[in-house]
């Protein structure tokens, strides 16, 4: 039986397409160049975080939180999901009214979290540097293996139908009269009427197949794992220094914060840098010991803890760190998931089920407009 | 089926992961040391897999049927062994040992 939907990608945002439309009934075949969460979904932390700006981006964070709460008692098995909250910390005095003036804005449209002064902060977490400005704690924000997640919704997908082929890459897509006809793959052809392009740092290659000029290119990050901790060491289990907001903003350069945060398994995940390295996803020596040394500033007793493994991937950037989720216009049956930079994670769940809301004709649980893609050739217009 | 006592071996000592789990994985799909490694965290401990990579890419060539150098090798990753954070983020430390 021909599949009514290809999904191209099998990393987080791929799976949760592939399992929300499978979900609805839909007869969905999943390609995959390589194995389930081979890229970028593997290469990530543990966080799930509701505040990251702008607007758009914290409706679809809460929406996504709140599908999480869903999976992990819907999913085959358990994806390591815990509320853990977050916190985000402020090392300079010179720092902490601009903070302080950005945590009331978020309270003032209704997100749940609290200014912490430094002496909060050090009762709650003794073990951080004792000069620290303050921070903020996040209560609504949470935790998940991504790897787990990932497996967890392909195969949720499959037992409801889902065809998924791995070693299986894309080679061109077939249009008849500005409509998708096909997909060609390394093993062979697929025919259907409506893609899914969720291949991530790859999807502006995808797009290009199909004449759509998708603005996403690979940004790398770095991430350090820790032996085992413990669970005293840090209470909050996702601590990251409120600067992180501002290496998302940079453009050129290595970009690098403190993000401190420890999985159920015990082991540490130490980010995080920024670069623009084209495709290459070897580590940087260099990077590894400035962001060892950012996170030890932040959390002194790091000092004495081991790294077993340092790794980097490849984040899909898109310009303005809004992801890109809807159907192109210039070809029917061409859909867009993609762009999440480095919330793929946090964003993936609400991005399958806006794929899948479009394709069925359901009501979008959030605005779409501004995730299309017409949204850059806009601006341009604009300037 | 019920279990063999063979399977109950630890094939993973670090991350404590059993025969029994790895072929868990192998019957869910995994076809790669990647893959076991992804679903059961054998190769994640504190060796890195040293001891056991080996052992999973035979558990994957008797079960699948395929060649042992047709079974894709798990990533190495560095630093290849434990260092404590202090050691790796002190450039000084680093100029120090050049010196000497």
């Amino acid at each position: 039986m021909l599949p009514d939907v290809v999904v191209i990608g099998g990393g987080i945002v791929g799976c949760a397409c592939a399992y929300y439309l499978s979900r609805e009934g839909v007869r969905v075949c999943l390609v995959e160049k390589g194995t389930i969460a081979s890229g970028t979904s593997r290469a990530g932390q543990s966080h799930i975080v509701l505040w990251e700006e702008p607007d758009i981006n914290l409706q679809l964070e809460k929406a996504s939180r709140d599908l999480y709460e869903e999976l992990s008692e819907e999913l085959p098995f358990d994806i390591e999901y815990r509320r853990t909250g977050s916190m985000a910390i402020v090392e300079n005095p010179a720092d902490w009214e601009a903070f302080a003036r950005t945590v009331r804005s978020l309270q003032a449209r209704g997100l749940n979290c609290q200014l912490l002064q430094n002496d909060d902060l050090i009762r709650l977490e003794p073990n951080l540097a004792p000069d620290l400005a303050g921070g903020a704690f996040f209560p609504e924000d949470a935790q998940v293996n991504p790897i787990l997640t990932t497996l967890a919704l392909a195969q949720a997908a499959r037992e409801r139908g889902a065809d998924i082929r791995l070693f299986t890459e894309v080679t061109g897509i077939a249009l008849s009269d500005h409509r998708v006809a096909a997909v060609e793959t390394t093993a062979g052809r697929i025919p259907t009427a409506r893609v899914v392009d969720a291949a991530g740092v790859w999807s502006a290659a995808i797009g290009k197949m199909v004449g759509v000029d998708i603005p996403v290119i690979p940004r790398r990050g770095h991430i350090i794992v820790t032996e085992p901790v413990p669970e005293n060491l840090i209470h909050c289990k996702i601590i990251l220094a409120a600067g992180y907001m501002q290496t998302l903003g940079a453009t050129t350069g290595v970009a690098l914060s403190a993000n401190i945060q420890q999985t159920r398994s015990g082991n540490l995940l130490l980010g995080s840098s920024r670069d623009f390295a084209g495709f290459d996803r070897s580590v940087n020596p260099a990077v590894i010991q400035a962001q060892a040394a950012r996170n030890l500033r932040f959390l002194p007793a790091l000092a004495d803890i081991h790294v077993i493994r340092t790794y980097a991937g490849l984040r899909p950037y898109s310009p303005d760190l809004v992801p890109i989720i809807g159907e192109a216009d210039s070809v029917k049956g061409f859909y867009i998931a993609t762009g999440h930079e480095g919330a793929g994670i946090t964003m993936g769940p609400i991005t399958g089920k806006l794929i899948s809301e479009i394709i069925t004709g359901k009501a979008p649980t959030v605005p779409l407009e501004p995730l299309s893609l017409r949204r850059f050739s806009q601006r341009q217009e604009e300037d | 089926m019920s279990p063999e006592p063979e399977d109950e071996v630890i094939i993973c000592r670090c991350e404590e992961v059993s025969r029994k789990e790895i072929l868990e994985a192998i019957a869910e799909g995994a076809r790669t040391v990647n893959e076991v490694k992804m679903r059961t965290r054998a190769g994640m401990g504190l060796c890195q897999g040293k001891t056991c990579r080996r052992l999973v890419s035979r558990i994957l060539a008797e079960q699948t049927g395929q060649p042992m150098g047709e079974i894709a090798p798990a990533t190495f990753r560095p630093p290849v062994r434990p260092v404590p954070i202090g050691v790796l983020a002190s450039k000084d430390d680093e100029g120090q040992s050049d010196a000497s």
